[in-house]
């Protein structure tokens, strides 16, 4: 199998202040002041980064994205986010016109910082606002209040980043629906070219996790989170925000590049702790805690074999790819070409795909549409072009079940169970 | 092997409650004697099965033989012979107890004697045994031997002024326990001139040689190529390989009185060559086989279905090839409207249950759905037939029943005294009458009550256990039929009843079995695209109803930072759980709804 090279990179900074408490995600805390210890802890984290891209093979391809997850990689300074940036750009090359995103929190940042952020070479921010009520905020843990949203936002005008995002979390515990149209509005008003609004996942290892029950007070039911999920449909889509991945809203032309690759199975870099790149098929999850990570780097110095103990030995199957493609393109509002999936997986998978489909298009969940966005099936038949896809809001919403479909049929890890 | 007198043969088995040390022991023993040397020392030798070493607990039992060289400077044969350690198998043990001459009685010193261990040393005297007592584990901190001691003359009434301070784990006291198995044990009594007469404790089958027969020789002598005959069912085969347990299979060409082995003569089926049959000459058979040949009977039910329905000829080869190695297990076709083609199986008992079902799982790949265990009622029709139903949805209506009758066991539960009161709760909520407490030692106390034994094969042993924080310990026995007003609670789901999950209960009880039965199902039921209403009916009468909403979203807000593997894995893991779900009508019912009437928390 033949596969693409690589040209978008994740970055992962695992710093933050506290942990939410919706949080999984591999990160650290460092307290809510940067002092000599912890700026001596990030530091050194931004060492074995460096030392990690260094190590990477590149593929000759120039980066076209790049993307600064966390934690709150606004904890870094301009002059650690400059190095990491000319790393990879030693390392890799990054293009002229290359999209550098950014996740920054309220109240992290001041004027200076996210001026120098942006003469470093990134051009687009996502501020974590989460909610615009105070209460909500607090109880879930965030370490910012509402005037530091209002205050961030100014900041990045200032700065002249015009392309930001916010990030919206619906769900959460005590949350109304009346709560929830105030903070999409709010957000609106504020203008961003760019809007996530995410149903809460309470994750079994968090604080939330311990407290609460999913589906139970103080959480709201699972029809007032649907209504939530329903309502920003119909309100971000009528303030002029196209609706084009599960969580995912942009004005027309400001979709993030980045993030597009995964849910076009593209292949990618990944950096740092926790960070998962897809490199010639392989996917690849690093050592979720700071020490492991750090003996991981080490190794492969010490070594010059990067040990990837998650490496499959075998290649992976057409199946899985199958899978893997679908689960992240029926993410996306346009869904999958028909024309291509037929191409790379055969007439004959793609046939199977659809008799598991089928029923959930009845069901008015699953569609096919042609260039013009038209209904292309006729008779429940599967048309020869077009785009295979998701319904907004109810597709959506249910992708979980149509997915499980899928899995239960393509899955061939379960169906070769070992003895 | 050379051969040995009938003076010099030794033949013992261990008593001992789980846990309490018994595999350690026949360790020890096999390696002091040399039978196995410590570089082949399998932790555990005896327990052969997977499942039992997995568990901990012995299901099959084994043999050894073990030559010892005793300080009186004789050579000895000592034959152990293992029994299993749960109450499902006590027949079992029987047999093997009649095999021998004598027991250890393997008691924990840290925790004292087991209702287990005390039915089986009841049937060790029957047997007329020579009891060995040996305090295990001696060397834990909070060994008490002599209150244990004290515990065993009183419960057992058992002179322990010699019993053996051991600890099998470091080897403490093995030299002494062999020592006093050649002083203490009887010899066999020499009736090797007598016709053969050999006792089967256990069998099991061979892909190669058919079925292999662990038998003790009583009288006479048994040659490789005799005929033979099985006095119970009346065949004859001739041997084609006779030999010991030492404690893998060593053939030799002749064994006499007093002596274990095994013979190996082309049976089919384990059931040809069942536990107790007696093994006589074809051609000078025996006057009278030897006492105590019982059939195993299967006490409790249960329906088995593929949730493949393409799996069903699979299940089928799976418990015909089960049931050449397991006598007392029962199958026949059952066909269910909801479950499609499957099998009605009986066991001995819960355990017994167990196994086959984690055995047809594990060795056989097969995914079943297993409904929830029944034991077998007595109906006495309007015209007077007795019938005998092991399959609630088979009850007749009630206006042709004239009666229904449920088997009793009696219960004895050896407890700490702290734990008699709720104890005492749980068996009066189970419908037990009380029949007697004995105070044994001080803070420890014997309970007995007379139970239908439906209330004892769901979760009453769990519920002993965790009541007792694992201290208390029971064993029952069959004790007969009784007329109660018993009722057949009927489930619907989606409008549809749902036979495996048809239950008869007490009349008293049904409201809140219904009530438990219909929560619990709509907690253990996904939920799905349309509204699921549950019912529980006594006829045609709804005595509790539930409904699971409609799911109204179901989906992964997030995929961070390109990590789908995470993701994948819970997708992959609900398609896992839909595929072994049953589809009855148009609702997916996972396994353990089937179940769900042993899962209830009943006041």
């Amino acid at each position: 199998m033949e596969f693409a090279i690589p040209s978008s990179a994740y970055i992962h900074i695992p710093f933050c202040r506290r942990r939410c408490f919706y949080c999984d995600f591999p990160i650290s805390v460092v307290g809510d002041h940067l002092n000599g210890s912890n700026s001596g802890t990030i530091a050194h984290y931004i060492d074995v980064l460096c030392q990690e891209i260094c190590l990477t093979h590149s593929f000759g391809e120039p980066l076209k994205t790049v993307f600064f997850g966390g934690g709150t990689p606004s904890l870094l300074s301009a002059e650690q986010l400059s190095r990491v940036l000319d790393v990879l750009d030693r390392q890799f090359g990054i293009l002229q016109d290359a999209e550098i995103s950014m996740e920054v929190d309220p109240g992290t940042f001041d004027l200076n910082q996210i001026r120098s952020y942006r003469s470093a070479g990134v051009d687009r921010v996502s501020l974590g606002v989460q909610s615009f009520q105070p209460e909500l905020l607090s109880s879930c843990g965030r370490t910012h209040t509402v005037e530091n949203i209002f205050e961030s936002v100014e900041l990045i005008h200032q700065a002249g980043l015009q392309n930001f995002s916010l990030d919206l979390i619906s769900g959460l515990p005590h949350q109304t629906i009346s709560q929830w149209q105030h903070s999409l509005e709010t957000a609106i008003a504020l203008q961003p070219r760019h809007l996530s609004t995410y149903d809460l996942t309470i994750e079994p290892t968090t604080p939330f996790g311990k407290q609460l029950h999913p589906g139970a007070k103080p959480l709201p039911t699972d029809e007032t989170t649907a209504e939530m999920y329903r309502m920003a449909q119909q309100v971000l889509s009528s303030a002029g925000y196209e609706h084009y991945e599960i969580s995912n809203y942009a004005q027309p032309g400001y979709q993030c590049r980045h993030n597009r690759v995964y849910w076009e199975n593209r292949s990618f870099y990944g950096f740092g702790m926790g960070a998962t790149s897809y490199v010639q098929g392989d996917r690849f999850s690093r050592p979720r805690k700071t020490r492991e990570y750090y003996q991981w780097v080490n190794g492969w110095l010490e070594t010059g074999n990067e040990e990837k103990e998650a490496k499959k030995t075998s290649e992976i199957s057409t199946s899985e790819v199958l899978l893997d493609r679908l689960m992240v393109g029926l993410r996306l509002a346009e869904g999958l070409s028909l024309s291509s999936l037929r191409q790379e997986f055969g007439r004959q998978k793609i046939e199977q795909v659809w008799k598991c489909l089928q029923p959930y298009q009845r069901a008015g969940w699953v569609d096919i549409l042609s260039s013009d966005r038209q209904s292309m099936i006729i008779n429940s038949d599967l048309p020869l072009e077009g785009q295979m896809k998701l319904t907004d809001p109810e597709g959506f919403l249910f992708s979980n079940v149509v997915l499980v479909k899928l899995f239960e049929t393509f899955d061939e890890d379960d169906s070769a169970r070992s003895h | 092997m050379t051969d040995v007198p009938v003076t010099r043969i030794r033949n013992f088995s261990i008593i001992a409650h789980i846990d309490h040390g018994k595999s350690t022991l026949a360790d020890r023993l096999l390696q002091e004697t040399g039978t196995v040397n410590s570089r082949e020392m399998k932790e555990q030798f005896l327990d052969n099965m997977d499942l039992e070493r997995e568990r901990g607990i012995t299901i099959k039992l084994q043999a050894a033989r073990m030559n010892y060289t005793a300080k009186d400077g004789q050579n000895y044969v000592l034959n152990l012979i293992d029994t299993p350690g749960h109450v499902d198998f006590s027949y079992e043990v029987s047999r093997s107890l009649a095999a021998c001459e004598g027991a250890l009685l393997v008691v924990d010193a840290s925790q004292g004697v087991e209702a287990q261990t005390l039915a089986n040393v009841y049937l060790a005297l029957e047997n007329d045994l020579e009891i060995i007592p040996v305090l295990n584990k001696i060397d834990l901190p909070g060994a008490e031997p002599e209150r244990v001691r004290q515990e065993i003359e009183e419960v057992v009434g058992l002179d322990c002024s010699t019993a053996i301070l051991a600890s099998a784990k470091e080897g403490i006291g093995v030299p002494e326990i062999l020592e006093s198995i050649v002083q203490l044990v009887p010899p066999p009594p020499d009736t090797v001139v007598r016709p053969l007469r050999a006792l089967i404790f256990d069998s099991y089958y061979d892909a190669y040689r058919g079925v292999v027969v662990y038998f003790r020789v009583m009288d006479g002598r048994v040659k490789k190529g005799d005929k033979v005959r099985l006095m119970a069912s009346g065949k004859e085969y001739e041997i084609d390989e006779l030999g010991v347990l030492s404690p893998t299979q060593v053939q030799v060409d002749e064994l006499h009185a007093g002596e274990v082995g095994y013979i190996a003569a082309s049976i089919k089926a384990v059931e040809d060559a069942r536990v107790g049959d007696t093994i006589t000459m074809a051609n000078k058979p025996a006057t009278e086989a030897l006492p105590g040949y019982i059939e195993a009977k299967p006490m409790v039910f249960c329906g088995m279905f593929p949730t493949d329905a393409d799996q069903f000829p699979d299940l089928r080869e799976a418990l015909e090839k089960l049931k050449l190695n397991d006598a007392a297990l029962n199958y026949e076709p059952e066909t269910s409207s909801a479950m499609g083609f499957g099998f009605r199986c009986g066991f001995l008992g819960l355990l017994h249950m167990e196994i086959v079902q984690e055995r047809l799982e594990r060795e056989y790949d097969l995914d079943l759905i297993i409904t929830a265990p029944s034991v077998v009622y007595k109906v006495t029709t309007i015209k007077g037939e007795t019938i005998f139903i092991d399959n609630p949805s088979k009850l007749p209506d009630p206006q042709h029943r004239e009666k229904i009758e449920e088997p009793y066991v009696q219960v004895d539960i050896i407890t700490p005294e702290t734990y008699v009161g709720t104890l005492m709760e749980l068996s009066q909520s189970r419908r037990g009458v009380f029949k007697d407490m004995k105070y044994l030692t001080p803070g420890r106390t014997t309970l007995i009550y007379e139970l239908p034994l439906a209330e004892v094969v769901t979760d009453f042993f769990d519920q002993m256990k965790s009541r007792s924080r694992g201290y208390a310990s029971m064993e029952y026995q069959i004790i007969g039929y009784r007329e109660n007003a018993l009722v057949k609670l009927d489930i619907m789901i989606n409008g549809d009843p749902v036979d495996p999950l048809a239950t008869i209960v007490h009349r008293d009880k049904a409201y809140g079995v219904g009530r438990a039965l219909t929560e619990k199902l709509k907690e253990l039921i996904p939920r799905h695209q349309f509204k699921i209403p549950i019912q529980a009916a006594i006829g045609s009468k709804v005595i509790a109803s539930e409904h699971i909403p409609a799911i109204r979203k179901d989906v992964l807000a997030k995929c961070y930072g390109g990590d789908i593997s995470r993701k994948k894995k819970l997708l992959q893991k609900q398609a896992k759980g839909k595929k072994r779900m049953k589809a009855i009508g148009t609702v997916d019912v996972p396994q353990e709804a089937f179940m769900a009437v042993l899962k209830l928390t009943q006041e």
